[in-house]
């Protein structure tokens, strides 16, 4: 029984880090119309930043904050030097998939060149131990759930409540029918780069900080944790997204105490092919 | 000398895998982002065969079999694995999925296999893999054979390599690699004349798979070790970016790509790298990595079709005499089948039929009989729900309720390429030609009953189809003669004026020799006398025993071919007659002018 | 009215011989038209006629190859849609004319996405004063609406910014006629009773004829006949353009 409370504990936390980087990804997505496969290596960009931030003597919470600087302003980079371009001249959806996975082999690889491909962590502390009923957290642990559930409510209200997030909303509903309506939509897109990109920052980093030592493949798996989470919930609808990260974390952390560790990914995988290819549109499914 | 025994068989492993990757993407449009895996699975079941059933290294390594196969019989596994294992896949790309989602379902499979293999130890030895796997016709590993083997082996290799090319060539260049390309260009529209997406992709995933799987076996022989680390699903972009560069579609660009990037980029730059000790240990493998991104965006910007562009196929098409009036060919082509099914009048009857939209009935419960061997037109506002109802009658859209009876049978349920099979054939508003096929090629999709249109056809070779393709090829050349294309009939369809692209899906429907026809604006955009000339062709396709059903803004076209008539307004039928009855009907007008 | 009197009174929209299409040929040819302040101008004319794309060309959705688009005395030609709505058109298109996965408030908030925070709930309430249906229904997803209902929340959408022009591709599209009536009588002319010119594009010749000001009639990619709803009636050239079936493009 302690070991199923552990395991829910387990799921919480990657389900928070999901969180995060899911609704980034699929926000990215319903706007821009990138299915952008070189998100979990911007992530690992973020992660890295803070580790130097964090290498200057900096707590990894400030270092944190560069991270999602870095990845913003990586994320807008792409868009503007590569996506943004290749959409203008009419590529297909396809194409512009591969050019993502190409754009993710030059950030991985460019940090590995740089870093050397070696394992390295952040200098903190864990905090203390706190037992909640049943589920032992330490209070770092806590802070990443914190952290996202924070995120979330802020996605909300960034959706729900602001002009920025409304314009978001409507391009990715319609974009010529937003244009028409004086949206800007070339802004509208930027911001959302920039504003996913730091979403992706963050996530990169409270993953980072989560597994304790990171490279710059660490983030590999994590991709396809991602896609699960989004296309679980449904593609470009950002609740969805956080169910499906809830969903994912869950899952594969919870049946790691069933069956053999080294297999909990493999349940939620399977559970995202079975949705593919039953109800392509996902849980929520809105947009197809 | 043994690095150039290397080099070469890298090269037959790498172009025997980018041979099977273009026939995929670049001839039958399938994304398979997990198509390492093929070669992975390839290269185990070729080892698990190979090595005798204990191993002689103290059992630290575990599989299943250990039969000891002798050579090729691993290698013939290796290619059956890899095309098993694509059967599962298939789900993934029938019809229902958009391209760039079933991608991503294709790479998540692959990371979760890779991860499943790495960490299953009773069949897979886990992330150790299994190592000594003997070279073929020997006892021991490949390093330890002597150099006229190793000389022999990469000889081997490349006479596979040789094989591999002539078998994806016999398949692309056959009916069945047409008809894949038809698919790549416009799926929906190749569903719509007759063609099974859902076994045509689950071929091209069989055959990639298997060839993969082959490249696999080659490989696991001449290094004798499999490890699962290394066919991560980096490896297939590798193959995706020698593809690209090389010319997705054409299978000498595949061998050029695969010369390039794997062989000549990767393989030499290891090689310095593993020269110049002074380099930090990770930087040279993981520029090049950097280098492939590169190179990817760059091609993909610069120059998509690659270095190699699919070539146009040019059909040499003989000299027919002067041009008959269109429609003739056809004409005598239907009278015989005309007469066969003279059973009835009626060919097609819709009862009660409706669609809804999300609360908007765009067809409210429509009822209509065509006779067989009319023109009859089908006319109304805008919205008023013609396109819908030719897309319930083909098949293209579900009914939400009501019967649609073809040739007395019940088709309410049966999908657009069974309807079309059966000789039900619909065109569609927008332009819907296969762009990079040629004007015959287009033609040559559709013609029914051809013995080269199927895998094991493509395979039996030319010898086997080239009577039905000869037909096939004569009834096209007297179609465009008909209908005046003949100086355009070996170029692109993709590059023809909006007019002339009708006149393509036109003659393409008439491929398919089909008993009625289901024409939607088939003269939107057509030069007016051009489009005379069409209603004429019409016409006489009518009087050899041909139905058309034909939605059409242009009234005089109406008046001067078609009878009866039908006007829908509002999702509903209001009345049927001649054109010059229907003038003088009030409702008529009033729904024209009120809407 | 004469030419010189046009002159006089400066035109909310005035489009001078714009020539457009899809790329390859052009679909209309040197179409002229005009719609004063205050006045509800249509453009009828059977399928394919170009009315359409007429429309696109004048809000920027499609790149006008010849001719001259002014909006209250501004050139326009080739501004980006975002653009227009800055330039005071507002453009309910045919199709896709709402943001579906938004609610109807939502909706209202997008159309006056260019207005200061403050003036957004007055603008609303004086939405809701002219579609008074949309009122009971401000957090439904607009998707979900009718409809009826939906063609009203793309009107309103529009009216936000309160534009000197409106430009409506066929609203009544796929409406019950009862529906249609109400729409074209009810607040169609409700839009120009505010000063606002309304260019109407419409299937349904008869019902838009009578709450129009001035009538153009297309076919063939061309200005067919023009005049008021009092001189096209009369016209037997009038029934016949509809009916009588000139070759036409797309």
């Amino acid at each position: 029984m302690s070991l199923l409370l552990a395991s829910v504990g387990f799921g919480l936390i990657t389900s928070a880090v999901l969180a995060v980087a899911a609704v980034g990804f699929t926000l990215q997505f319903a706007v821009t119309d990138v299915l952008n496969l070189a998100f979990a290596a911007v992530m690992t960009a973020g992660a890295f930043t803070a580790y130097l931030v964090n290498e200057q003597g900096y707590s990894v919470w400030v270092a944190l904050v560069a991270a999602m600087a870095a990845s913003s302003l990586l994320s807008v980079a792409l868009n503007y030097f590569v996506y943004s371009p290749f959409q203008r001249r009419g590529a297909a959806p396809i194409t512009l998939v591969i050019v993502s996975l190409g754009m993710a082999l030059i950030i991985e690889f460019g940090i590995a060149a740089f870093a050397g491909g070696v394992g390295v962590s952040y200098q903190m502390s864990q905090g203390r131990t706190i037992t909640l009923g049943g589920l032992v957290l330490t209070t770092v642990q806590l802070t990443i759930i914190g952290i996202s559930v924070v995120v979330m409510a802020g996605v909300h209200a960034l959706l729900r409540y602001t002009r920025l997030g409304k314009a978001m909303r409507a391009t990715a509903a319609n974009r010529m029918l937003a244009r028409s309506s004086g949206i800007r939509a070339g802004r509208v897109i930027a911001t959302t780069w920039a504003v996913t990109g730091a979403l992706c920052g963050l996530a990169g980093t409270v993953f980072a900080i989560d597994i304790g030592t990171f490279d710059s493949s660490s983030t590999d798996i994590f991709l396809i944790l991602i896609l699960a989470a989004v296309f679980l919930g449904g593609p470009g609808n950002a609740y969805a997204a956080m169910l499906g990260a809830l969903v994912i974390g869950l899952i594969t952390e919870v049946s790691a105490v069933y069956i053999q560790a080294d297999y909990k990914y493999a349940v939620a995988f399977v559970v995202l092919l079975a949705m593919l290819a039953v109800r392509p549109s996902g849980l929520l499914g809105v947009k197809t | 000398m043994y690095y150039l025994i290397i080099l070469l068989v890298y090269a037959a492993v790498d172009v025997i895998a980018c041979l099977g990757l273009s026939q995929q993407f670049g001839v039958a449009g399938v994304t398979n982002f997990g198509f390492i895996i093929f070669q992975a699975a390839g290269a185990y079941v070729a080892a698990v065969l190979a090595l005798p059933p204990d191993t002689a290294n103290g059992g630290f390594q575990t599989y299943i079999g250990g039969w000891h196969l002798p050579f090729p019989l691993p290698w013939i596994g290796a290619a059956a694995a890899g095309g098993l294992l694509a059967l599962p896949f298939t789900f993934l790309v029938g019809r229902r999925l958009r391209g760039d989602f079933a991608a991503v379902g294709l790479l998540v499979t692959a990371v979760l296999l890779n991860l499943l293999v790495m960490n299953y130890r009773p069949l897979f030895n886990g992330d150790a893999g299994v190592a000594v796997v003997p070279a073929p016709l020997t006892g021991g590993m490949f390093v330890g054979t002597s150099s006229s083997y190793q000389w022999i082996f990469a000889a081997g290799g490349l006479i596979v390599a040789g094989a591999v090319f002539w078998f994806v060539r016999r398949i692309t260049e056959s009916p069945y690699g047409r008809t894949l390309r038809a698919m790549r260009d416009n799926d929906k529209i190749a569903d719509s004349v007759g063609k099974n997406l859902l076994v045509l992709r689950t071929g091209a995933l069989v055959t990639g798979g298997a060839i993969a799987g082959l490249s696999g076996a080659i490989l696991v022989s001449f290094i004798g070790v499999w490890s699962p680390g290394e066919w991560s699903y980096a490896e297939t972009i590798v193959l995706f970016t020698a593809v690209i560069i090389g010319g997705a579609g054409n299978h000498v660009g595949a061998v050029l790509g695969a010369v390039l990037v794997p062989v000549g980029f990767e393989e030499i730059t290891r090689f310095i790298s593993n020269n110049n000790p002074n380099l930090p240990p990770n930087l040279l493998p993981s520029l090049q990595w950097v280098a492939i991104g590169v190179l990817i965006a760059v091609f993909l910007w610069l120059r998509p079709q690659g270095i190699l562009p699919e070539r146009r196929r040019v059909i040499a098409l003989p000299d027919i005499g002067p041009a008959r009036p269109a429609g003739a060919e056809m004409t005598h082509a239907r009278s015989d089948a005309a007469r066969r099914r003279s059973s009835g009048t009626q060919i097609l009857q819709a009862t009660d039929v409706s669609k809804q939209f999300g609360g908007v009935h765009a067809v409210a419960g429509v009822s209509l009989s065509v006779d067989r061997g009319t023109l009859t037109g089908l006319i109304g506002p805008n919205g008023a729900g013609k396109s819908t109802l030719l897309s319930l009658l083909a098949g293209t859209e579900r009914v939400s309720g009501g019967q649609i009876r073809y040739q007395g049978a019940d088709v309410t349920a049966l999908p657009a390429y069974r309807r079309a099979r059966a000789g039900l054939v619909r065109t569609f508003q927008l332009a819907s030609e296969f762009k990079r096929l040629t004007v015959l090629e287009n033609l040559l999709s559709a013609a029914p009953g051809n013995r080269g249109d199927s895998f094991a056809g493509a395979v039996a070779g030319k010898r086997y189809w080239r009577g039905d393709e000869a037909r096939a090829i004569a009834r096209a050349q007297a179609l465009i003669e008909d209908f005046g294309l003949t100086r355009h009939a070996n170029d692109y369809a993709g590059e023809l004026s909006g007019g002339q692209r009708r006149l393509v899906e036109i003659m393409r429907a008439l491929m398919t020799e089909p008993d009625m026809l289901l024409l939607d604006e088939p003269m939107a955009g057509v030069h007016p006398e051009l489009a005379r000339r069409i209603g004429h062709a019409l016409r006489r396709l009518c009087e050899g025993g041909m139905t058309i059903l034909m939605v059409e803004h242009e009234l005089a076209i109406m008046d001067e071919f078609c009878d009866p008539v039908i006007v829908m307004a509002e999702g509903s039928i209001l009345a049927q007659g001649t054109m010059g009855e229907l003038r003088n009907r009030s409702d008529v007008v009033e729904a024209y002018l009120v809407g | 009215m004469s030419a010189e009197a046009q002159a006089d009174v400066q035109a909310a929209l005035q489009a001078d011989g714009i020539t457009a299409g899809y790329g390859g040929d052009p679909v209309i040819r040197d179409v002229s038209v005009r719609a004063e302040p205050g006045t509800v101008v249509s453009v009828v004319g059977p399928n394919g006629s170009g009315k359409s794309t007429l429309l696109k060309a004048l809000t920027g959705v499609l790149s006008v190859s010849a001719g001259r688009v002014q909006v209250q005395g501004r050139d326009v030609t080739r501004l980006a849609p975002e653009e227009m709505a800055r330039a005071g058109v507002g453009y309910v298109p045919q199709v896709d004319d709402v943001f579906a996965p938004l609610t109807v408030r939502e909706n209202l908030e997008i159309g006056g996405y260019l207005l200061h925070r403050r003036e957004l709930a007055p603008r609303i309430e004086h939405v809701l004063a002219v579609f008074p249906r949309l009122g009971t229904m401000l957090s439904r997803p607009a998707g979900k609406l009718s409809g009826g209902e939906r063609k009203m929340l793309a009107m309103g959408r529009v009216l936000m910014l309160q534009p000197a022009v409106f430009l409506l591709d066929e609203p009544t599209a796929n409406l019950a006629p009862a529906i249609a009536a109400t729409l074209l009588n009810d607040h169609v002319r409700q839009l120009a009773a505010r000063g606002a010119a309304v260019l109407i594009v419409e299937q349904r010749a008869r019902a838009v004829l009578a709450i129009s000001d001035l009538t153009y009639v297309m076919g063939g990619g061309e200005l067919r006949m023009e005049g008021t709803p009092a001189e096209l009636s009369a016209s037997p050239d009038f029934v016949a353009s509809f009916l009588g079936g000139h070759r036409s493009a797309g």
